[in-house]
């Protein structure tokens, strides 16, 4: 099976002369369709680097990434924004919602900025906000809704238009302990139901256990990985507690 | 220390002071042009024909200059608002960071007394430009012969009096400042930015039932001022105001719900970022509807001002012509008010004025006493009656078609001779006169060569000769002083109406700039993510100019349609002396309209795009 997200050999470098950090040291992984993959790491360790790359919103310093075939380094200015609203779908950690809109047109937004059929939006726009859950919050504004509301809401509309790849970086960040689960859940849902591929980044061990395969960052390079195979949520869990204080000594900065 | 932090705060931040800084220049250099008319040229010229214009004038200048006064200090006092709030985030570092409240308040005021002071110079410096532009303009527009030299003269009462009024006005807005922040509460200071107006839900029937209820009130003001017309000033006047001002409120108020609703769920709802913009817009409807009104009600006042005073001007222009068709009219009153014919050439020439060699023709006209009961023209209205004998040889002496066939008195469609004394006079046909009496006796002279020669040497004589001899009581009406007359009130009518209406106007747009800039930052935000959810450039700027010219567009289109309304009332009023809707004051107006809120509405747009744009 062909990947959907190939990098490699990918690497960043932040300053200019004298004081140079290498955020990023020859990074290369694929992700496949229909994978839920999770990207841990501690401070500094490169995630976030990797997810701004990954979204077309920074730029490398070396190496390619392609996403379904295509190159996006190559690619420049409106080009790189069709790909983005064509081929991505974004969930922020916060800030992700217009305050002026209400939750369909939110989701719809994502829709009309790519120039859809304009009579098809609004059942498109639904039909996301079933897969998560979020159809009696529709037609209330981001501050009448609970956080988990607000972010399930941006999950439909990073879904809406049926991306390659959706990525996810810290989306249980500002979130309770039930809207997270509930969130996880419906990632889980899309992941397995819709064959959604998912690329999600997070500090937390939690949040990571939702996924199928992680991988783990430091120093801007690939740590390790680890695979969910068959096991259950709750000794995945267990395993990916290890990694991480293995990885971060005593594991502090990472929990 | 504090000092040179102001300083540096204010050389940083000069780009969000652009705007506050431009409109308090604009107007103190308004404030100083008009006020310095007096020290102008034209108005020396003026004041030599003893004209009692040029008091009128520098009266009307006082009185609307404390009106204005009044107006910017409003706008001065709201931008600075607008500036503090978009510093609030700034202020609380400084709390944070531990300086004292008398610390931080002094901090703000130095600034705004800074930007003040700066504004002041600036403007002043500018007004002196204008009013040197302003006064060759007119020099060039009233005066045929520029004789006197014209130089640039510094006005010193106009300089004290901007001193003083912006100085006061500056001290105020300083100490607002000051108090404002030293009321501050620190965790407001942090949170803000965070708090958004809350979009309310309204049901559908609420806002369409309020949008016409505004319409309503709004015709019903309409209909009462084109019934009783614009000058009928009692309680149902007021009332009529009120209606309108609640009437253009309540459309503000429900319009944005109006469409958002009956837009909703149809097709171009969901194209592009229409639906973003259209949001962005009503969002902020509550916040606006209160000051949208009052700027429709400045756009009202600016277009209606303007179109007047240049509509009364042509009035006046056209009118200097009718009204003085001679170079000099004497009306001799008789003896003792009884009437006396007398060779008013003979009486020239006794005083020194050769009359073969000055005068290019003499005519003389005798009226008649109009008496009701003979003439059937109304007593209070005509106070003499010419013949048509007598009206169609001046007409054909001036080159004008005479009267034909005249069966009954009519109006004389024409002056017969200078000034007001040919107000009220009647046609009779020629055998009704040997049933008037004689009234007075009019003599029309045109001059011969140089008219403002001859002019200075008939009033030279006259003077040196105290009065011409025989004892009669006469009266000199010179074409120059009615020419005088008209430019004193042409200038008084347009530059007045100018005055004003620039203010107004100015101070719509620069309410309207700074309310969308103050939105700048929260934009920014939003803006940011439409980029990061792959919304090309050129979309993203297209969606805010649309934005910008909502909030421009719907003030102006409610006040133009009131401005149109309202010259139909002042027609009814002038009506007598002209049309103030003419198609040249029209097209002034809109030139004039599109200037100043054109160039509003762009910096706005550039302003916002580059906030914008900077972000993301």
């Amino acid at each position: 099976m062909e990947p959907i997200l190939t990098v490699d050999d990918l690497q960043k470098t932040y300053g200019g002369r004298g004081s140079r950090t290498k955020a990023l040291r020859g990074l290369s992984l694929r992700v496949f369709p229909g994978e839920f993959v999770g990207i841990m790491g501690p401070s500094g360790s490169g995630k976030t680097t990797l997810l701004n790359c990954v979204s077309t919103i920074d730029s490398p310093t070396a190496g390619s990434i392609r996403v379904d075939g295509t190159e996006l380094t190559a690619m420049k200015g409106r080009a790189l924004s069709k790909f983005r609203r064509e081929r991505l779908g974004f969930i922020f950690q916060d800030c992700n919602l217009l305050d002026t809109l209400t939750g369909l047109e939110n989701i719809a937004l994502a829709l009309t900025i790519g120039g859809a059929e304009a009579r098809s939006v609004e059942s498109r726009a639904r039909e996301a906000a079933r897969l998560l859950g979020v159809e009696d919050v529709l037609d209330r504004f981001p501050y009448q809704m609970s956080g988990g509301q607000q972010q399930r809401v941006a999950a439909a509309r990073a879904i809406v238009n049926r991306p390659a790849l959706i990525l996810a970086d810290e989306p249980t960040g500002a979130l309770d302990s039930k809207s997270t689960r509930m969130l996880l859940e419906q990632l889980e849902g899309l992941n397995r139901e819709e064959g959604a591929t998912i690329l999600l980044v997070t500090h937390d061990a939690f949040t990571a256990s939702w996924c199928r395969r992680i991988l783990f960052l430091r120093d801007g390079e690939l740590y390790r990985e680890l695979r969910r195979e068959d096991k259950g949520r709750k000794e995945f869990f267990r395993e990916i507690l290890s990694v991480v204080s293995e990885l971060g000594g005593d594991g502090s900065d990472v929990l | 220390m504090s000092f040179k932090l102001a300083l540096r705060n204010v050389r940083r931040s000069l780009r969000d002071y652009a705007v506050y800084f431009l409109t308090l220049a604009f107007g103190v250099c308004l404030f100083y042009t008009f006020n310095s008319l007096e020290s102008q040229s034209v108005m020396a010229v003026l004041a030599q024909s003893q004209n009692g214009m040029v008091e009128g004038i520098l009266m009307l200048v006082n009185v609307f200059s404390a009106f204005v006064t009044v107006v910017l200090a409003g706008l001065i006092l709201y931008a600075n608002q607008f500036l503090m709030k978009r510093r609030k985030r700034e202020l609380g570092t400084y709390f944070l960071l531990g300086m004292s409240v008398p610390k931080v308040s002094r901090l703000m005021a130095t600034e705004s007394l800074l930007i003040g002071l700066c504004a002041l110079v600036s403007g002043t410096a500018l007004g002196m430009v204008c009013s040197w532009a302003l006064d060759k303009l007119t020099v060039a527009m009233f005066l045929t012969t520029p004789a006197e030299i014209f130089t640039f003269t510094l006005s010193l009462p106009a300089l004290g009096k901007t001193a003083l009024y912006f100085g006061v006005i500056f001290l105020l807005v300083t100490l607002f400042t000051g108090v404002s922040v030293s009321r501050a509460r620190l965790i407001d200071l942090i949170r803000e930015g965070r708090v958004n107006e809350e979009v309310a839900q309204r049901p559908l029937a609420l806002s369409v039932s309020l949008f016409l209820l505004g319409c309503v009130l709004l015709g019903a003001a309409y209909a009462l001022l084109l019934m009783r017309g614009l000058l009928r000033i009692d309680p149902l006047w007021f009332g009529m105001l009120g209606l309108g001002t609640l009437g253009s409120f309540l459309i503000f108020r429900s319009l944005s719900g109006f469409i958002l609703r009956f837009t909703k769920g149809h097709a171009g709802y969901y194209r592009g970022l229409n639906m973003f913009v259209l949001r962005q817009w009503s969002g902020k409807v509550r916040t606006n509807c209160l000051s949208n009104t009052v700027i429709c009600i400045l756009i009202l006042l600016s277009i209606g001002v303007t179109a007047c005073a240049v509509g009364l001007n042509d009035t006046i222009t056209a009118q200097v012509e009718g009204y003085a068709p001679y170079d000099l009219t004497v009306l001799n009153y008789g003896r003792g008010g009884e009437y006396e014919l007398a060779d008013i050439p003979a009486l020239f020439r006794a005083i020194g004025v050769e009359p073969e060699a000055c005068f290019s023709s003499v005519e003389s006209v005798t009226v008649y006493y109009n008496e009701e009961e003979i003439t059937g023209m109304p007593g209070p209205y005509f106070y003499a009656a010419v013949t048509l004998d007598d009206y169609n040889r001046l007409l054909r002496n001036r080159g004008l078609p005479p009267l034909e066939g005249l069966s009954k008195p009519i109006p004389a469609p024409e002056s017969i001779v200078n000034g007001s004394a040919a107000d009220g006079v009647a046609v009779i046909p020629d055998e009704m006169a040997s049933l008037l009496r004689p009234r007075r006796q009019m003599v029309n002279i045109n001059y011969r060569g140089d008219p403002g020669q001859v002019d200075g040497l008939v009033r030279q004589a006259l003077e040196n000769a105290r009065d011409f001899s025989g004892g009669l009581d006469i009266m000199m009406n010179y074409r120059l002083d009615n020419y005088y007359d008209a430019m004193g009130s042409k200038i008084l009518v347009l530059y007045m109406g100018l005055y004003l209406g620039v203010v107004f106007l100015v101070t719509a747009a620069a309410v309207l700039a700074l309310q969308q800039l103050s939105q700048a930052a929260d934009n920014a935000l939003r803006y940011e993510l439409l980029s990061k959810l792959g919304a090309p450039e050129a979309m993203r700027r297209k969606a805010l100019v649309r934005q910008v010219a909502l909030a421009f567009l719907l003030p102006l289109a409610l006040g133009v349609i009131h401005a149109v309304v309202g010259m139909r009332a002042a027609n009814e009023v002038i009506a007598v002396t002209g049309k103030v809707d003419s198609v040249r004051s029209s097209l002034l107006t809109a030139g004039f309209l599109l200037v100043i809120y054109g160039g509003y509405f762009l910096a706005t747009c550039l302003g916002s795009w580059r906030a914008v744009r900077e972000k993301s």
